[in-house]
């Protein structure tokens, strides 16, 4: 199974690459989809998928990539499998970052603004998240997240009091809740060059998160140095996430459900889980926005966050449950 | 095969001194137990004759290269060690943990190399992990799990074996195993050091002794010419009756030192 | 329109919400001093009283960027809505708008003050019939009238010269389409601008995406201005660069929230002005989109 687990994932991921190109308010074929793509011109189809689903399609599986890595290395390196960008406060730290940065100013002022500081915010909370939760297993991991989580929402409320635009209030609600909608090749351009080198530095911790599951004692006799790895493990989360969650705000549980779905397929090895769990966050994000853009609930489009939330709150509740089954 | 000096090790931690100019030598070829009281600095010596802990001052030499020149990979080929209670945290099969152990000498990225496999079937079959060896490490009971560490600890060939409280934890049957197969690493040349708290295990299976009390060393050396009631009074500050026979050391401790 | 505009009073802190509720009927059948709570009904005071009867009006009504009677309210006292401030004032007669808390109108009227509640108004009809009620009761009937005469004889001017409909995709400060039934789209109808976002494919609620502007290529996007520009994340996302390559420049349109805020007589001189605006925008525009053909796919 396990050798063929990267294949299969790809093969899924462009499939709802595919579709995710041709479905939407306008519904195209694949005729057209393919001379827009290789035969471009100023025509709706052409401009619909160049412009529009093109683009979206990109930093939904940037995005979904960034999200079910980090949730791996975080859960390898944390040895816990409740840690996640998320539940650990970094996703929300990063959103009161943007909206600093958005409703101050900043991002009128340089458009790099938003990521750097979404990527600034997800840093500082990530750090405090790893010193607070390095021990003391799930329980102590879960009231960090709800205390980093506590604490950024209520410096967003403080920010929106405090922003000039009456309207903050609605508009933070629903970029809260996570949208790719209307998202272009400017955001592309913004995202990414965050968003690589982040996946980059995750993807080179898997061989120090294996030693990991010996404990930090026995990786350091093993020759990895545990404060190098952690320091990437958070700075590649910060970039990747960061950046992610200024484009789309916040999209929950990618980064608990991706690495949880692929372990068992990999023998539970923290290393191997890193390549699945990356292809499995972008296919749960893909497969998510197409959904929103397909599925019309009472007249309003859903938006991702919304989407993911109502799949993983569930999977986060088995999750709780399941463990504790199994460490009483 | 080469042996392990610590030269004039200080170590302090938040202004207390855990172990105060320690000199000595372990030997290869030799299973070395260190032995002392709570809180004499065991640990912390295991760590930094392990390297994994930098003495404030002193040196630390494996043959005759100064640690502080070997290099963090080069020394994590060389040096195994264990800590106590060693345990694994995800339901990973035995054969991969064991082959966790070659670690330093893997590359950055991919699978395991061909040519690694037949040193992961030879720690398997020295430690007796054949049958378990597609088992979850999380599902073995204690005896299977210190065997599936020291074949992990031992699938490099490291010259030098550091294990804190091999036995802690283990029914005698699975104590007496595990200093057994220690044992046998020393007789094949390497240099092994053991902290161990049950006198009988180390008596009885050590070549040399090496006793140490509030971070100061208080004896080292061959077993018969260390150890006798006196040492160990002072060590443990209380009475103790030796003995010896055909099958080998007995202590029994009298109760507080009059 | 409820939706936002209920918003935008929850955050101005002044003029929030819920409808009905009894009205207390004024003591003197001419009230000399006269107190709005709501900054629509801010508007119809101004127009129906002179500056010596009211008592004040809401800060809003100074705002121009939501009041058409921004010019009269800086000759009158102005309040935030706070009931401290009606004990202070004394008012004859409290004019409150369904925005109002319900907390303040119950302490209103248990203090015993006058106060008439007056209903939000999406269609003419409802301005017509707001009108005339707070006509009424500040005891200006003729006035009134006169209002709603002016309102009917422009709209009635409007309807003379339709001229070819205007394809227009419009939404308010905050995002959302200007949806039928609302204000907004009731004041682009009388302009002669029919807004392409509240039919198929858009789903109406909110301001209609990138790919349904494509699909839909209306001649002109309509935005409200919201209070000012300030900084928002819907720049980050309306500024699609689709938006920009197409609809730049001569084909956007950005009105003051005045013109959709508040049903008032006064918005038939919204909708004279936008009608001049729409058409001016579209005489600079007189090349199709070059995708609108295929609109037909």
């Amino acid at each position: 199974m396990s050798r063929w687990l990267n294949p299969l994932l790809v093969a899924l991921l462009a499939a709802a690459a595919f579709i995710s190109l041709h479905a939407g308010t306008v519904w195209l074929s694949p005729a057209l989809v393919g001379s827009a793509l290789f035969a471009p011109q100023t025509d709706l189809p052409a401009l619909i998928v160049l412009e529009i689903r093109l683009p979206r399609l990109i930093l939904a599986i940037s995005i979904g990539a960034s999200l079910g890595l980090s949730g791996a290395v975080l859960q390898g390196l944390l040895r816990n499998p409740l840690a996640e960008p998320g539940l650990l406060g970094v996703t929300s730290g990063a959103s009161l970052g943007a909206v600093i940065a958005i409703y101050f100013g900043f991002a009128g002022a340089f458009s790099l603004a938003t990521p750097l500081f979404a990527l600034t915010g997800a840093f500082l909370t990530g750090m405090i998240a790893l010193l607070l939760a390095r021990s003391g297993g799930t329980l102590s991991l879960i009231l960090t997240g709800v205390a980093i989580g506590s604490i950024t929402s209520a410096l967003v409320m403080l920010a929106l009091n405090l922003a000039p635009n009456p309207y903050a209030a609605y508009e933070i609600m629903t970029w809260l809740m996570g949208s790719l909608t209307d998202r272009s090749w400017d955001h592309v351009a913004l995202a990414l060059p965050f968003i690589l080198p982040g996946l980059a530095l995750l993807l080179l911790t898997g061989r120090a998160l294996d030693a990991l599951a010996l404990g930090e004692v026995q990786a350091e006799s093993l020759g990895i140095r545990v404060s190098h790895i952690r320091l990437m493990a958070l700075s590649g989360t910060a970039f990747s996430v960061g950046a992610a969650t200024a484009i789309a705000g916040s999209v929950g549980f990618v980064g608990l459900m991706a690495p949880h779905v692929v372990r068992p397929l990999v023998g539970h090895e923290p290393g191997r889980v890193l390549l699945p769990a990356m292809l499995a966050g972008a296919l749960i994000v893909t497969l998510a926005d197409l959904a929103t853009r397909t599925l019309v609930l009472g007249g309003a489009p859903l938006n991702i966050g919304v989407f993911t939330s109502l799949i993983g709150t569930p999977f986060f509740l088995w999750l709780v449950l399941y463990i504790r089954r199994r460490t009483a | 095969m080469s042996a392990l000096t610590l030269d004039r090790v200080d170590v302090a931690r938040g202004g207390r001194t855990i172990l105060d100019a320690i000199s000595l030598s372990f030997a290869a070829g030799r299973l070395t137990a260190v032995i002392g009281p709570n809180g004499a600095g065991k640990s912390t010596m295991l760590d930094v004759a392990a390297g994994l802990r930098t003495p404030d001052s002193g040196s630390v030499w494996l043959g005759e290269e100064d640690f502080a020149a070997i290099g963090r990979r080069a020394l994590a080929r060389r040096r195994a060690y264990l800590p106590q209670r060693a345990a694994v945290e995800w339901p990973i099969s035995v054969e991969r943990v064991v082959a966790l152990g070659l670690t330093p000498t893997l590359p950055a990225f991919g699978p395991l190399p061909e040519e690694m496999l037949p040193a992961i079937d030879d720690a398997l079959i020295a430690c007796d992990l054949v049958a378990l060896r597609d088992r979850a490490a999380t599902s073995l009971s204690g005896g299977e799990l210190a065997r599936a560490m020291l074949a992990r600890a031992i699938v490099g060939d490291p010259e030098l074996l550091i294990v804190d409280e091999p036995t802690a934890g283990l029914d005698p049957r699975h104590a007496l195993d595990a200093m057994r197969r220690l044992r046998d690493r020393a007789q094949s040349g390497r240099t092994v050091v053991v902290a161990i708290h049950d006198l009988d295990l180390a008596l009885n299976h050590a070549d040399d002794i090496v006793a140490i009390c509030d971070g100061r060393l208080i004896a080292a050396g061959p077993r018969d010419a260390v150890v006798d009631e006196a040492m160990l009074g002072a060590l443990y500050d209380v009475r103790v009756r030796l003995s010896r026979d055909a099958e080998g050391f007995s202590v029994r401790f009298m109760g507080d030192a009059a | 329109m409820r939706l936002p505009l209920l918003l935008a009073g929850f955050l101005l802190s002044a003029l929030p919400t819920s409808v009905g509720g009894a009205e207390v009927f004024p003591r003197s059948p001419r009230p000399m001093r006269v107190m709005s709570m709501n900054q629509c009904v801010d508007q119809l005071v101004l127009a129906l009283l002179p500056p010596g009867r009211i008592a004040s009006v809401t800060w809003l009504a100074r705002d121009p960027e939501g009041s058409l009677m921004a010019r009269a309210a800086a000759h009158v006292p102005i309040n935030r809505g706070l009931s401290e401030e009606v004990v202070r004032q004394k008012p004859d007669l409290v004019v409150a708008g369904s925005f109002t808390t319900p907390a303040t109108r119950a302490l209103l009227r248990r203090l015993g003050y006058p106060m008439i509640e007056v209903d939000h108004a999406d269609s003419f009809e409802d301005i017509r019939r707001i009108t005339r009620q707070v006509a009424k009761a500040v005891g200006e009937q003729a006035r009134g009238e006169a209002l709603i005469a002016r309102m009917d004889r422009q709209l009635a001017a409007l309807a003379r010269d339709r001229g070819p409909p205007l394809r227009v995709a419009a939404w308010d400060g905050a995002g959302f389409n200007a949806r039928d039934g609302s204000l907004f789209n009731t004041v682009l109808e009388a302009a002669g601008a029919v807004n392409v976002a509240n039919r198929p494919p858009a789903t109406g609620y909110g301001r209609p995406d990138v790919e349904v502007l494509l699909q839909t290529a209306p001649d002109l996007l309509v935005k409200g201005a919201g209070l000012g520009r300030k900084p928002s994340l819907r720049d980050n996302v309306e500024r699609h660069r689709l938006v920009r390559r197409y609809w730049d420049g001569a084909r956007t349109l950005t009105i003051r929230q005045a013109y959709y805020q508040c049903g008032t007589p006064m918005v038939a001189d919204a909708a004279m002005t936008l009608r001049r605006e729409l058409r001016a925008a579209a005489a600079q525009t007189t090349a199709p989109l070059p995708f609108a053909p295929a609109r037909q796919l």
